[in-house]
């Protein structure tokens, strides 16, 4: 719903940190969304693309890489990854006492700048 | 050539929120942001808080909306001091609107600050805001497939209120359900049902909250 401050925000800290480095034009930038972190992905590009022009990232192609939301049963000792955008028991022995390790994520990991 | 960023868009807010917090705790206030979907009842919870804490501690309110000073008018008329923010179509508060107005509140007279966050049950359980605790409030007639349908609000809250329970005669909805898929949500959470028409059940939410913020 509010895609296009997430997209705001990911465009300063990728000028930000290429300004920094020295670099003055951002060709790519690679970012990963959790399925549980309330972000719709299509419509973080299509904010994206509104909001570069103009800027050094004018150019840039946003990737997203979408992270399913994961987690580690304290019970079965298993590792598992579910469909859904939470967890409410293991899928793999139904119990409700399990870690969830993935899925919120919303970061930007790397870029390519010259 | 690539470079690896690896840095939390919400990185800004996060920060401003820290700073937010850190104000609130030199001030010696405890913050809670209520958040529901648009009129499961917040402005009227705040009302019977107020009235139900009257005496016990001094309170301040600030009201989150797209735009309108209707609920800040509603609680200035209880005397206690209220800041409106209008979001201007935003979905929702974020740390640096909290910044910006904490000057016009007398932050060390206060000992409980309570954030009406915008009506709206996905976005604002992503932006902290520098509170001590996140409280949800679901009205029964908003159905029991909600927290299923809308996890993260209730897997961030610490406390989740059951309000309109005064309408359960006139619904089909499924108690037990709402209790038990927000507990496998978040097993933390505790359940208050509560009534803001008739009052019914605000006490237990009162006298909980007295405890959390004379700590």
């Amino acid at each position: 719903m509010h895609e296009v401050s997430i997209a705001q925000g990911l465009l300063d800290i990728a000028i930000k940190s290429c300004t920094k480095q020295g670099y003055g034009r951002i060709d790519s930038i690679k970012v990963k969304v959790g399925k549980a972190s309330g972000i719709v992905p299509d419509s973080l590009l299509f904010a994206f693309e509104a909001l570069k022009s103009g800027t050094m990232a004018d150019k840039a192609v946003l990737t997203i890489e979408e992270i399913p939301v994961s987690g580690f049963c304290k019970k079965c000792s298993k590792k598992f990854t579910v469909e859904e955008a939470y967890v409410i028991s293991c899928p793999v022995c139904g119990s409700t006492s399990f870690d969830v390790e993935t899925g919120r994520e919303l970061n930007i990991d790397e870029m390519e700048v010259f | 050539m690539k470079v690896k960023v690896v840095t939390n868009i919400l990185e800004a807010n996060d920060r401003i929120a820290a700073e937010n917090k850190k104000i609130f705790d030199e001030a010696d206030v405890y913050v809670i942001n209520i958040m529901s979907g648009p009129g499961a009842g917040k402005t009227s919870l705040l009302e019977r808080t107020i009235r139900g804490l009257d005496g016990a501690m001094k309170i301040g309110v600030i009201e989150g909306d797209i735009a309108g000073t209707d609920d800040a008018e509603r609680i200035g008329k209880l005397g206690t001091p209220v800041i409106q923010i209008n979001t201007g179509g935003g979905c929702h508060l974020d740390a640096n609107m909290i910044r910006e107005v904490l000057d016009d509140l007398p932050l060390k007279d206060l000992d409980l600050l309570i954030i009406e966050n915008v009506g709206n049950l996905v976005c604002p359980a992503e932006f902290k805001l520098g509170e001590d605790m996140k409280v949800m409030l679901l009205s029964i007639a908003e159905g029991h497939d909600k927290p299923l349908k809308y996890p993260l609000m209730f897997q961030e809250s610490s406390a989740l209120l059951l309000n309109k329970i005064d309408l359960l005669p006139y619904t089909n909805v499924d108690m037990e359900k709402i209790k038990k898929d927000s507990l496998s949500l978040n097993p933390k959470l505790k359940i208050f049902e509560v009534s803001c028409k008739t009052g019914e059940g605000i006490s237990g939410w009162t006298t909980w909250l007295q405890s959390l913020v004379k700590k």
